[in-house]
């Protein structure tokens, strides 16, 4: 688990749409060993159906401060909680 | 496009829905063009045939349209409201929407009572029933944004101009007497500009403006209470106009000052965004604002000096700040729309978002639409420039017209042509 890359985005100050373009590209570029970690000032509903209807494994979580941890696989056996910083 | 409230991707309606909305609103929009061509400068008099014809050529024509075509995208997706069988219902608005318009015109027109009736009757079923099952599904949601709420309180008043309408033109057809023919036309035209127009582009606003330009958002005493507020001072003025010969002139002044601090509290929130470059949606929201403070300052204005060429100038800003918020919602909906239902059919080669409209195309809409502002107040002094204002009205929604069809052709051919993306992963078996 701990070899597993972690493919950043922090879209909290990036105007829409751009977030979620970015979050599809790098998603299609996922491979077995790494996964996409994304923080964002809202919960992004499309792009988790749709990474949830491509098969992906998916965690959305909201921290303290209001901002949502988005974590997304190809790998369904890596353990998302685990990753997850909130 | 964002919602805390859950939602699935299928609840969104399928494409075509939003683009023949935008179509028909597109459509009307070179019908105003023409009509100004035609009516020339009779446009600026309210009392004028020509000034009703031209009104509702964009309020029920061009702006119900897009309107509509949003609501039918962002109740789903914003609001998190499952419009059960969207196709099925755009057809059953869109179709009697397009045939009302265009007999109530002829109403005008013609002052024949069969045209008002049928107009009369088409449109009010319409109208009334789409607004009563969204309004029905939004008062069902179980947790209310400050957009959604006023969402609410703009259909309310959609049904309620509605209804004023229906009296107007059964008094006009000769079915009634018209005893509060005065009265109830105030009524609906507050209610249309203010209570739905106006009440519309405001709650959307409390959620685009923060979500689509990351700036802080709205404070509480305009997100809370605006929409209740307006929709309560347009109730007493109309109730208040039946026993007070000035009740409008109180609550008009009272608006003014909510609309001029809504305004200029949305180019604040503008001006606080972290990204320094504009594009063509900010301009328009820019623009649309501006005018709306114009508007408003105008309105003050002429309810102390009645002054006819800047009622006629107020009634170019006024169309012209709804327009613009219509134009900027249309850039940002038309190029998501294609790229994400592609995406979310998994075609690999969905054009990106710029490649469906590109920024400078959005950008130079802005400038045909600037100057087609500014001829219209030109030609209020100098009235041979109405000509050059109905061409530029023609070009600018030529414009979006020939972006809507682009858009749809790319989205087709991606559809016939494209290459889908497989995951090939195992779904999972819980």
């Amino acid at each position: 688990m701990s070899t597993t890359d972690k493919i950043f985005l922090d879209a909290r100050e990036l105007e829409h749409p751009v977030p979620l373009e970015r979050a599809i590209a790098a998603i299609r570029e996922l491979g077995e060993k790494n996964y996409f970690y994304m923080i964002h000032r809202k919960n992004p509903i499309p792009l988790i159906e749709l990474a949830k209807e491509q098969g992906f494994s998916v965690l959305n979580k909201e921290d303290a401060q209001g901002t949502w941890h988005i974590l997304i696989a190809k790998d369904r056996s890596l353990d998302l909680e685990a990753l997850c910083d909130v | 496009m964002f919602s805390q409230n859950g939602l699935s991707l299928d609840q969104a309606p399928p494409i075509s829905v939003v683009f023949r909305f935008f179509l028909s609103g597109s459509i009307f929009g070179l019908l105003a063009g023409i009509l100004t061509l035609l009516f020339g400068t009779d446009i600026f008099n309210a009392d004028t045939s020509q000034a009703l014809i031209l009104t509702h050529t964009l309020t029920l024509g061009v702006m119900l349209s897009f309107m509509f075509g949003a609501l039918f995208q962002m109740l789903p997706v914003i609001a998190g409201v499952k419009l059960t069988a969207p196709v099925k219902k755009a057809n059953l608005v869109q179709y009697p929407l397009v045939v009302g318009v265009l007999l109530l015109l002829s109403a005008f027109y013609t002052g024949k009572a069969v045209f008002f009736i049928s107009a009369s009757m088409l449109l009010g079923i319409t109208i009334i029933g789409i607004a009563f099952i969204m309004l029905k599904n939004l008062l069902a949601l179980p947790n209310h944004s400050h957009s959604t709420k006023g969402m609410t309180i703009a259909l309310s008043s959609l049904i309620l101009l509605t209804l004023f309408a229906l009296y107007l033109t059964a008094t006009l057809a000769g079915l009634l007497e018209g005893t509060l023919y005065s009265q109830v036309k105030t009524a609906h035209y507050s209610f249309g500009l203010f209570g739905w127009i106006t009440l519309l582009i405001i709650s959307i606003s409390f959620q685009v403006i923060e979500m689509f330009y990351v700036t802080p958002a709205y404070p509480a005493f305009i997100s809370k209470s605006l929409p209740l507020r307006l929709f309560g001072l347009l109730l007493l003025g109309s109730i208040g106009a039946f026993f007070f010969a000035q009740s409008w002139f109180f609550v008009d002044i009272v608006i003014v000052g909510f609309l001029l601090c809504y305004a200029l509290m949305t180019l604040r929130r503008l001006s606080q965004r972290k990204r320094p470059i504009a594009d063509a949606t900010v301009w328009f929201w820019r623009t649309g604002m501006m005018l709306l403070v114009l508007s408003a300052s105008a309105t003050l204005t002429t309810r102390f000096h009645p002054i006819p060429s800047l009622q006629a100038i107020n009634y170019i800003f006024f169309a012209g700040f709804a327009l613009s918020i219509v134009f900027a919602m249309f850039y940002k909906i038309v190029p998501f729309l294609t790229w994400f239902h592609l995406n979310a059919q998994g075609y690999f080669t969905a054009p990106m978002m710029h490649e469906v409209i590109h920024p400078k195309t959005a950008m130079k809409h802005l400038y045909i639409h600037l100057a087609t502002l500014a001829a219209f107040v030109v030609s209020v002094y100098f009235t041979p420039i109405i000509y050059l204002a109905g061409s530029l009205t023609l070009l600018s929604f030529g414009w979006m017209l020939w972006q809507i069809v682009h858009a749809w052709k790319l989205y087709v051919h991606t559809q016939k042509t494209g290459e889908r993306f497989e995951m090939t992963i195992p779904k999972a078996k819980d």
